[in-house]
């Protein structure tokens, strides 16, 4: 039985990493003290720094993995605020570094609440972005994000996001992969030019002039990120190959094949929605729910042909966008746009759950009779709903 | 582990440029000149770490140049001590784990003073706090952010024009902080091995001391000064001779810690008047001859301390009251 | 089905577009002002105008040419003007240059001085040179292109210490763009009316010169059409690719060529990776030749081999066994004959040095240092 942060703990210790930057935040913190005690107990080997700050703590392995290092770290809520530098420039530098985020509301004020902003605030510089929906998937993300990342058609890094203190703090039953399995399954990490004197004179990310090689830059990374689909695709099947269990790559999908609504999510409220889906089926409302697993890259492809039969589709989003089009949230503009050059091109709600105030069966039952209700009348009359919002009954 | 000695004689100076010919740099750039020595130094199993600054930008600029015969990345304007350990970190594990070959690898970071004194501080602190041999940090200081267009940083010395304390109709004076001792700052780091203040002139005690630092048993720092032709309006021809007159006017003072042990490495006897390098910068044209004067008499007091230092081979904190307000 | 419409791009040419070259630090603070009064005679003539320093040479480094650029519209500027204008095409119609020993060298943007510039450009010289000698330079060293224009060739210092007004004064008089009284009003509006007397004075002593030069006559036309085109394989991103491709944009001799010759992003590995030279080698990406309008001499008689001088060269220019400067490299800081124990080095003229002529500016330029910035 393991947090999600022992969970991805585990997966660390699995993976052979070399290198771990560690500083405390709420909620992701766990993980680094249960990396400090193995590594104090003997169980694997690395360096672990414990740093002055985030920026420094995502410096020091950005660093290490050019050397050729393999390189965990980890932040949540501000924290990942304040390494928003080294974040931003370890992807464009296209390092493999494999971070965990556990997604906590952003002060002020302070809250330990839950609320995705904080990771989504990096999405557009090629971090790679999945989202657990419980600690065996986020330990399970962690191997395959390292196989993933360290992939000479990749290169890029990847965020393992773990929704605070749902899976962060809850300790679940967890079945960890054989060492030797993975020993199998993550090939070691070789970058191609390693920042090593044995290699040679590597010279990495000088100033340039971007009238000579500005976009070309930026290109590079725009193809590991295309790239990316297929490896991850090859990736989870051969995961499933050795640890017999299995998931879709991108998306998961429950009842959408006759649905004229749907739910769709990321991470551990995922369950609760397709409880309450299940539920509600048995009464003839033809409900289903996607859970999305990638963030990045985002599987427009397959939301459009999960979506194809949906005529309302709910997303069901822990993150704010304030002053976005109507005033809505970040996946919800994700999931609404990639759907905009679909045939079906379905209506659209938006239940942002927002201020760490985390919602409970009734809510998402709430928004299911909200869907049905426009798809009958065939027109959304209010596209944004705070459902946990005091008063938001009207 | 092998014990280099120092380096006697200019003639045995290695003379293989591992920062080589081809760079942006202004003429008479006194940072690469630090680079070139401290290059020197370190020799080839070297990775080297470039903080945003002078030494980022000037150095590259363009594509498909480089003048680094060593690995070298560059990294974030406050995260050269993080660069640094993350660095020797790597090269820590992977020998012990056997994925790569046991040997001798310096990790170098040459960081300027905005880089390192201010926004890098945190992160130089927490490189001095651990155990990495073979690892040096060298502040190049030209007394200022020089690359963005010569701003007062926390080690520009009182009485400067930059553009951030420009001299106007009713500010007088220019930089009103008194300069920041970063060198003594890191002293007081326990785990330090070696600590040392040089300047370009004469270029083998700056060399020798980033080789004894390289030997040292733990992290290691130089707080190198660098005259700036373009920050302190000198004719670039007058680099070398800015650092000589430096230090024979006792305004940059050289020393050494070493486990502990502090000891001078020049002293100014007799000391040449503030003035001789004062007037040498047009940074400073401005300041009347009560503000020399005032310079003069801080010099005076702070050098008492320096030479109880040597004599007691400990560091004592000099205190020199700041002649503010400033106006 | 094919669109039948014509192409509405704006030209360049239809622009008053001038290019002024100097040295960084030296002469960024006559530059500026240099370009922003012009820019300001656009405006008061009911012209769109802009002025600005060329992005990529900021910031400027001491001796590094830099460039300014004032666009006076026609009358408006219906484009938006970016920070690096590649020298190709007739873009610019008149070229000022700050210091003259750029004319012995390339501009910022490492290109020729007469890139880019239109068939009937006006040239303004700082100097003590004659027209003749200038004329002789621009053929040897500038043009690879016609030029029939005009030259105007003036010792600014002789007339005042900020050597941009001078300068406007001679622009205005051979270019037909801004007329004396447009610069005039300028000044009185941007607080320089103490200026006016000195630019009317400038005004009615220079005399520009036609000029008319033939393609065929330049040493650069010869030299570049002997040149083949860059070839090179694409193949795996290595050192060896990557010095192809450096030998090939360094060897360019027109902005639009090292463009070409640089790499398609599907050549380039990920990670922002790039070679450093080997050990004995130096940074054949960027030479720095450019930066010098003093050379250091040293006499062999007088040097005791003590090495100082090869260990104190900020851009390691001299070569520790053989004592000799490396001319590709060297930037004239004169760092070497201050450290010379015997006074074995001394600093003489870049143009001397290179063309065998004499300019009188040196000894004004040491002193230059004066406001940096704009």
């Amino acid at each position: 039985m393991w947090t999600g942060t022992r969970a991805i703990a585990e997966a660390v210790k699995l993976a052979d990493v070399d290198v771990i930057a560690a500083y405390p935040i709420r909620p992701y913190t766990g993980v680094m003290n249960s990396l400090a005690k193995m590594l104090a107990d003997g169980e694997f080997a690395a360096e672990i720094i414990g740093a002055d700050s985030e920026h420094s703590q995502f410096e020091i392995v950005k660093h290490a993995s050019a050397v050729g290092a393999r390189t965990f770290v980890g932040s949540s809520g501000v924290g990942l605020a304040y390494a928003a530098e080294p974040i931003i420039v370890t992807s464009l530098g296209q390092l493999p570094v494999v971070a965990m985020a556990g997604c906590r509301a952003l002060d002020d004020p302070g809250n330990f609440g839950m609320e995705w902003n904080d990771v989504l605030a990096f999405r557009d510089h090629g971090w790679l972005m999945s989202w657990a929906r419980d600690p065996q998937e986020a330990l399970d993300m962690i191997l395959v994000a390292y196989r993933v990342s360290e992939d000479s058609r990749v290169l890029l890094p990847s965020f393992v996001a773990v929704d605070g203190a749902a899976i962060t703090h809850i300790s679940a039953p967890v079945e960890p992969p054989s060492k030797d399995g993975v020993a199998k399954f993550l090939p070691p990490y070789k970058p191609p030019y390693p920042l090593d004197p044995a290699y040679g004179p590597v010279t990495k990310a000088q100033h340039i002039a971007p009238s000579l090689i500005g976009p070309e830059l930026r290109k590079v990374v725009e193809n590991s990120m295309a790239k990316a689909s297929e490896v991850i695709r090859e990736a989870w099947k051969a995961y499933a190959g050795f640890v017999g269990r299995e998931y879709p790559p991108f998306i998961e999908s429950k009842y959408v094949e006759d649905a004229e609504v749907v739910l769709v999510t990321m991470g551990a409220y995922s369950k609760d929605a397709m409880h309450v889906a299940e539920k509600l089926r048995e009464q003839g409302i033809k409900v289903g729910v996607i859970r999305i697993r990638y963030f990045r890259p985002f599987p427009d492809k397959e939301l459009a042909e999960a979506l194809k039969k949906a005529k309302v589709v709910g997303v069901v989003d822990f993150s704010y966008s304030f002053g976005s089009a109507g005033s809505s949230s970040v996946l919800f503009n994700e999931v609404r746009s990639a759907l905009y050059e679909s045939g079906s091109r379905p209506l659209f709600m938006d239940f942002m759950f927002v201020g760490g105030r985390e919602p409970s069966v009734e809510h998402f039952e709430r928004a299911i009779m909200l869907l049905q209700e426009a798809a009958e009348r065939g027109a959304v009359e209010k596209h944004v709903w705070w459902l946990t919002l005091r008063g938001e009954d009207l | 582990m092998s014990e280099r000695p120092l380096i006697r004689s200019i003639r045995d100076v290695p003379s293989v440029d591992l920062y080589t010919s081809g760079h942006r740099t202004c003429a008479g750039c006194g940072a690469a000149l630090g680079y070139r020595l401290l290059l020197k130094a370190a020799g080839p199993s070297t990775v080297v770490l470039g903080p945003t600054g002078c030494m980022y930008v000037a150095n590259g600029h363009q594509f498909l140049s480089s003048p680094y015969s060593v690995p070298w990345y560059h990294t974030q304007l406050g995260a050269g001590g993080a660069a640094g350990v993350g660095t020797a970190a790597a090269f820590r594990v992977l020998m012990m784990k056997g994925k790569r070959r046991k040997e001798d690898v310096n990790v170098v970071v040459y960081g300027g003073d905005g880089g390192t004194g201010d926004i890098g501080l945190s992160g130089l602190s927490m490189a001095m706090g651990y155990d990495y041999k073979r690892f040096l940090y060298v502040l190049y200081d030209n007394e200022s952010y020089a690359n963005t267009g010569i701003q007062a940083s926390s080690t520009t010395p009182w009485g400067a024009s930059t553009t951030f304390t420009p001299v106007g109709k009713i500010k007088r004076i220019g930089n009103a902080r008194m300069k920041k001792n970063v060198a003594l700052i890191i002293a007081a780091h326990p785990g330090v091995r070696y600590v040392a203040t040089a300047t370009l002139h004469p270029l083998l005690d700056f060399i020798n001391k980033a080789k004894k630092a390289l030997e040292a048993d733990g992290p290691a720092f130089i707080h190198l000064l660098v005259p700036c032709p373009k920050g302190w309006f000198t004719d670039p021809k007058y680099t070398v001779d800015l650092s000589k007159s430096a230090l024979e006017t006792g305004l940059w003072v050289s020393w050494e810690y070493e486990n502990g042990e502090f000891s001078l490495s020049y002293r100014p006897e007799p000391r040449k008047h503030v003035k001789e390098y004062l007037r040498m910068q047009k940074r400073f044209e401005h300041l009347t001859d009560d503000k020399i004067e005032e310079i003069e008499r801080m010099t005076i007091k702070e050098w008492s301390y320096w030479k109880e230092m040597d004599k007691q081979k400990k560091i004592i904190l000099p205190w020199v009251a700041p002649p503010w307000p400033a106006s | 089905m094919e669109l039948n419409v014509k192409s509405v791009i704006p030209e360049y040419d239809q622009l008053n577009w001038v290019i002024i070259h100097g040295r960084g630090v030296l002469n960024t603070g006559h530059a500026g002002t240099f370009a922003r009064t012009l820019a300001t005679s656009g405006v008061l003539s009911g012209r769109e105008s802009y002025y600005y320093m060329r992005y990529d040479d900021s910031p400027e480094r001491d001796n590094i040419p830099m460039i300014f650029y004032t666009v006076i519209g026609n009358p408006k500027i219906d484009v938006t003007l970016h920070e690096e204008v590649e020298p190709v095409g007739e873009v610019f119609s008149a070229i000022v240059v700050m210091e003259p020993t750029i004319l012995v060298s390339q501009t910022s943007q490492r290109a020729l001085l007469f890139d880019g510039a239109k068939k009937d450009a006006v040239l303004v010289v700082n100097t003590s040179l004659s027209p003749k000698e200038v004329i002789r330079l621009v053929k040897k060293r500038c043009l690879a292109q016609d030029w029939c224009g005009k030259l105007v060739a003036i010792r600014a210092r002789e007339y005042d210490t900020n050597i941009a007004f001078p300068l406007l004064a001679a622009l205005t008089k051979a270019w037909n763009s801004v007329s004396l009284d447009d610069l005039l009003d300028a000044l009185d509006s941007t607080g320089q009316g103490n200026k006016t007397g000195l630019v009317r004075r400038v005004y009615s002593e220079v005399e520009p010169v036609d000029v008319r030069i033939n393609a065929k006559e330049t040493a650069m036309a010869q030299t570049r059409k002997s040149i083949p085109s860059c070839k090179f394989k694409k193949g795996a991103w290595d050192l060896k690719t990557y010095r192809s491709y450096q030998k090939a944009t360094a060897e360019a001799l027109s902005y639009l060529e090292r463009i070409k010759a640089m790499p398609s992003w599907q050549a380039l590995s990920p990670g922002l990776i790039e070679f450093g030279p080997p050990s004995n080698e130096k940074n054949v990406g960027f030479t720095t030749s450019f930066a010098r309008y003093l050379r250091p001499t040293i006499d062999k008689n007088k040097c005791t081999d003590c090495k100082m001088c090869s260990h104190y060269c900020p851009d390691g220019a001299i070569d520790f066994n053989r004592i000799e400067v490396d001319w590709n490299y060297c930037k004239g800081c004169g760092i070497c004959a201050r450290v010379c124990p015997t006074k074995a080095i001394s600093m003489v003229s870049e143009l001397l040095a290179a063309e065998g002529l004499t300019e009188k500016e040196i000894a004004a330029i040491e002193e230059a240092l004066v406001e940096y910035g704009y």
